[in-house]
This record gives structure tokens, C-alpha cells and sequence, in this order.
């Protein structure tokens, strides 16, 4: 059993780390993964490879976009968060601080009757990215974009513009646009 | 029985079977043997269950010194269910709470701690500039469902209801960005 290579799926491994599976299916799984070192193994990396991920948002090393729910459990964890507001059409003086962990902005638009939204940027700098299907709850009516703090860092003054593009099939319509005129600390 | 180096293909039964029958000597090859396989396991389930690294940490030292003097005592009948004798020990002192810090300190003192794998920092796992440039080229939901689920080891359930999904969308997606990442980080020998 021990050399034998690990025949659990690693959904149900993640399900078990998560605390998703039955009393019964969890109690099976305690048992097999004392007894076997290969599945023992396998968890080990789907765990690791959660702190990394982990380790790396807290380092600001990529941007996301995510529910406002979510900023503000990162908040009450204790980071320091830098928050914009935005309305449509919006623009702000933006900035990131050694004291920042984490920047945010808050995109807000009608976000109803949309069923796929895309967030286009230009940066100045950095050319035109498309950041396709972003998550949102439509009843929100925002976005929050959290960009990589890393990238932010290297940054002089620089000018960035953000369009949320409601996507229905081969239609597109620009939402909203915003604009972020940053500049260093 | 001469004190060999444990066989590296020695299973953990047999392993277990050769600490009994050494007893009362100790066979410490297939002590330090058996504490080194099942060490991380114990851990593995001592941090699943208390969600704290020092406490899965010192489960892990309880239960490999209970372990070893229950071997040496001839009180594992089935050392084929070994498994079954650690779960039980490790599920007891998680639920009864009786790893206080008199009681750890008495154990310790009674059994040699020698064999117990030591608690050093692990090595960063992954490359960890190329895990962020993998994660910066998944799709956007996919990303979104990973940092929201690792970031405090959130359930499908919990993860849909904040992003207006269902639970089985969300479990999708994250096998999903798990697999796409996992690809990346091979592709490019991210994992070390």
C-alpha cells in the first residue's frame, strides 16, 4: 500500500483539506492517508502549492479581481489596504505606500442584466491587457480590481485606464471607463 | 535480532513487527525508520485537523512516542493495522485535549525523542517567481476561484455564495486552474 502510487483523485483530496467531504468519506480518508505515502504526498503538495499561492497574493505578485467579501476578510486578517472608490467615469489620484500591503479599487457600474464582463486596461506603460470573464456578483453592481502591488512599486507616474466590457456572445459594450493617475510615493 | 539498518522496502508493518519483537532491546533502525515515514502523515493530519503548524507539530511528536512505547509494550496486536492504532491515538488527543504542556513534558522525558523527525523549516517548494507568473497567465475566474479558496482554505460552498456560483461551478473551476497551474508550474520545472 505504501509504494503503491496514490489512487485518491485530488478533488477529493482538496475536498478533504477544505472540510467538504461527509463525516464518513472524511473518516476513510483520515485513516488512508496515515497508511499510505503516496497519497499522504500527493495532499502535501495540493497544500503546499495553496500557502504558495497564498504567499504570493500576499506579496502582490499578481492583480485579480474578486468580490468586495473578500477584500474585507483580508482586512480583518489585519493587512493594510489601500482603497479606491470609483464611479463611472470616474478618475483618481492613486498611489502605493511601503506601508501598503495590498491596493484596491472599487469599480462601480450597473452590473444586472450582465452575464459575462471583461476588464480591458491601458496602461501607459504597460501597453492594452483583457482580462476576460471576471468574477462578480451582478447584485454588487462593482468590481474590485486588486492589481499587483509588485508591478505597482516599479512605477513612476503613470496613467491607467479601465473599461468594464459587458460581453453578450459576439456583442460588447463598454459599461463604464475610469481612469488612475498614479504616482509614486 | 541484530541491529541492522531497516530494509529502505521494509513496509510500515514490518517495520512494526520488528520493534515488537526486538522489545525489550530497541531495534532504533526501524524506530527512526518508522518515526520517518510516519512523521509527515501524523503531521499532515494533526495540521488538516487543528489548522496550526506548532500544534500539528507537537500531535506529531505525541503520537510517534505513544506509537513507539505501545510497540515496544506488545500492545499493537495488528501491526498491519498500524494505521488504524495511529488514527485512533492521533483522533484522541485531538479531541480530548489531553496534550497539555505538563503531560507533553512528562512523555518526553520518559521516552528518548531522538527518532522523532526533527522541526526544521521546510524549503520553499516552488519556484516562486514562476508560481506568480503562472498564476498571472491563468484565466481570470480560475484565478479568482485558487486565491479565494488557498487564501484561508475556503469551501466550494462558501467561495460560490461570495461570487453569486453554484457549489459544483466552483469545484469545476478550481479543479480547472488547479490542473492549468499545475501544467504550468511542470512545463516550465517550477516545482523543485
Amino acid at each position: 500500500m505504501t509504494r503503491a502510487s496514490c489512487t485518491t483523485s485530488p478533488q477529493d483530496l482538496l475536498g478533504y483539506w477544505l472540510g467538504e467531504l461527509d463525516a464518513a468519506h472524511e473518516s476513510r480518508l483520515d485513516e488512508h492517508l496515515l497508511a499510505c505515502s503516496a497519497c499522504s504526498e500527493r495532499l502535501r503538495t495540493i497544500v503546499d502549492l495553496g500557502a504558495a499561492i497564498r504567499r504570493e497574493l500576499l506579496r502582490g505578485s499578481f492583480g485579480f479581481v474578486l468580490p468586495a467579501p473578500f477584500v474585507r476578510r483580508i482586512k480583518d486578517a489585519g493587512l493594510s489596504v489601500r482603497e479606491y472608490s470609483l464611479e463611472p467615469g470616474g478618475s483618481v489620484s492613486c498611489t502605493v505606500t511601503p506601508e501598503d500591503d495590498l491596493v484596491v479599487a472599487y469599480l462601480h457600474a450597473p452590473l444586472r442584466d450582465v452575464r459575462r464582463l471583461d476588464l480591458v486596461i491601458h496602461d501607459a506603460t504597460a501597453g492594452t491587457i483583457r482580462v476576460s470573464d471576471v468574477a462578480f456578483d451582478p447584485e454588487a453592481d462593482s468590481v474590485t480590481m486588486v492589481p499587483s502591488v509588485a508591478y505597482l512599486r516599479t512605477l513612476g507616474h503613470n496613467q491607467q485606464r479601465a473599461q468594464l466590457v459587458a460581453v453578450e456572445g459576439v456583442n460588447e459594450r463598454v459599461i463604464a471607463d475610469y481612469t488612475f493617475n498614479h504616482s509614486p510615493s | 535480532m541484530s541491529l541492522s539498518v531497516a530494509d529502505a522496502d521494509d513496509d510500515d508493518a514490518a517495520l512494526a513487527r520488528r520493534i515488537i519483537d526486538c522489545a525489550p532491546e530497541r531495534d532504533r533502525y526501524a524506530e527512526a525508520e518508522i518515526c520517518r515515514r510516519l512523521g509527515p502523515r501524523i503531521r499532515l493530519y494533526g495540521l488538516r485537523h487543528l489548522r496550526n503548524e506548532a500544534a500539528a507539530a507537537d500531535l506529531m511528536q505525541d503520537v510517534l512516542v505513544m506509537m513507539l512505547q505501545k510497540l515496544r509494550d506488545g500492545a499493537v496486536r495488528e501491526p498491519e493495522r498500524l494505521a488504524s492504532f495511529v488514527l485512533g491515538t492521533a483522533r484522541q488527543m485531538v479531541i480530548d485535549g489531553r496534550r497539555s504542556g505538563k503531560r507533553r513534558v512528562r512523555i518526553l522525558e520518559a521516552f528518548p525523542v531522538d527518532l522523532i523527525p526533527p522541526d526544521e523549516e521546510a524549503p520553499e517548494p516552488f519556484d516562486t517567481a514562476r508560481l506568480g507568473s503562472c498564476l498571472g497567465a491563468l484565466p481570470e475566474r480560475e484565478r479568482a476561484v485558487l486565491v479565494m479558496t488557498f487564501y484561508d482554505d475556503r469551501t466550494a460552498d462558501a467561495v460560490a455564495a461570495e461570487l453569486g456560483l453554484s457549489a459544483g461551478n466552483v469545484r469545476v473551476i478550481r479543479h480547472r486552474g488547479l490542473e492549468r497551474l499545475r501544467g504550468c508550474m511542470d512545463a516550465s520545472g517550477g516545482t523543485t
